[in-house]
């Protein structure tokens, strides 16, 4: 599926479940992504992770209702607890099945976004790994110093921010001495079509959506 | 496109790579997160662990706004920083996208209200307030804040603006001065 469109479906149904209390549209929409998953081959294992991951969220937010709650809280608690797994499954349909290259270029070819969000974002996603590293660096060096920088230290973001100016100019001049031009047209070696299929299953699921949530009687 | 034409290169990298910084800096805050909401589940105060890290996790959008005087900057800069987090596998799935909008669009509001000018106390102060409002709206949805008795709420609210204000506030402004004061701002501004 084109990964826009896909993209788009997830966060219309996102925002749905948001202003939605249906414990059970909540439970589908779990099995339906686990179901779409496992098509995909995802592993038991990474899917027991995102079991588990959201756990300790989900269970703060139910006994949050549960003890401080007022009204239904029994409904409003596992309303949450379910509404998190669903955040969480129906976004791993994306994640695990399409990465941010196929979506840079879904964006700017589908609907043109402008080359230069599309190519700088995916520039500066791809120093994730050394951004990590430069974390530990910069702690380090502090350190060395004997200060300790902690989440709360300005100084750790400064040199962040110092560190992403100098990364930034040197990025943008790599790629314009490559023969990136702002604003001008490109051809594409990646095509990523946008067909009527996709259009097709995004207006199925939305319709399947609102059944869902205003026609089915759900208890 | 008009406000696209705005930007250059160098500031989407720049923008971009502030946001997964400070993504990288945030997921050592996780344990912090963690132990706090199983400390405070069992009176179901859980929440709070939200409410008192929120402040950090909105700095991506507040300073973005502040180090690139562009429109859409603060938006662009947590949003980025928000689909970095999704793709790293965070806590909150798909959710994370449009808690990436509503808080990074929190944060433009505070700059759009005093109409771009105002990149000092007022404008930051104007930005923790909006913050606070954009995202608070939003959590009444969607962790059903809306359903809480109303001493509770109320807690929620006054901790998330405190949280807001310490980190979006005053962390952002002693970040910032900095900055202002090695006088390297200038030259990503002005882009050459």
């Amino acid at each position: 599926m084109n990964p826009s469109i896909k993209l788009l479906l997830l966060f219309i149904i996102a925002l749905e479940i948001s202003f939605t209390t249906i414990i059970s549209l909540n439970v589908a929409l779990i099995v339906l992504a686990i179901a779409y998953l496992l098509i995909h081959h995802t592993k038991l294992r990474t899917i027991g992770w995102l079991l588990i991951v959201p756990l300790l969220p989900a269970i703060g937010l139910w006994s949050t209702q549960y003890i401080n709650g007022s009204g239904n809280k029994t409904l409003m608690a596992w309303v949450l607890f379910s509404r998190i797994y669903t955040f969480v499954f129906t976004g791993a349909t994306f994640t695990l099945t399409t990465n941010i290259l196929q979506l840079a270029d879904s964006l700017e070819q589908n609907w043109h976004l402008p080359a230069k969000f599309a190519y700088g974002v995916l520039a500066a996603y791809n120093l994730v790994p050394k951004i990590q590293h430069e974390v530990k660096i910069i702690r380090a060096a502090g350190l060395m110093r004997g200060q300790q920088l902690s989440f709360w230290s300005p100084k750790l973001y400064f040199k962040a921010v110092l560190v992403s100016i100098n990364w930034s100019q040197n990025l943008a001049q790599a790629m314009v001495s490559h023969g990136f031009v702002e604003d001008a047209p490109r051809t594409h070696f990646r095509h990523c079509p946008l067909v009527w299929q996709d259009w097709a299953i995004f207006t199925v699921s939305i319709i399947l959506m609102q059944v869902g949530a205003f026609l089915l009687p759900w208890h | 496109m008009k406000w696209a034409k705005a930007w250059r290169l160098s500031d989407i990298i720049l923008i971009a790579l502030i946001g997964i910084f400070f993504g990288a800096i945030f997921m050592g805050t996780n344990y912090v997160y963690d132990v706090l909401t199983a400390a405070l589940a069992p009176v179901g105060l859980s929440g709070l662990a939200n409410e008192l890290l929120l402040g950090l996790w909105c700095m991506p959008g507040m300073l973005a706004g502040y180090v690139l005087r562009l429109k859409g900057s603060a938006t662009l800069g947590e949003l980025l920083a928000a689909t970095v987090e999704m793709f790293f596998g965070g806590q909150w799935g798909i959710s994370t996208l449009i808690s990436g909008v509503t808080q990074g669009f929190g944060a433009e509001l505070g700059y759009i209200v005093t109409r771009y000018k105002h990149y000092d106390w007022l404008g930051l102060t104007a930005s923790v307030l909006t913050t606070t409002l954009v995202t608070f709206g939003w959590d009444l949805a969607r962790n059903g804040y809306f359903k809480l008795q109303l001493w509770l709420l109320i807690l929620y609210f006054v901790v998330r603006f405190c949280s807001m204000f310490l980190f979006g506030g005053v962390l952002t402004r002693l970040i910032t001065d900095m900055l202002d004061r090695s006088h390297v701002l200038k030259s990503t501004h002005t882009n050459n």
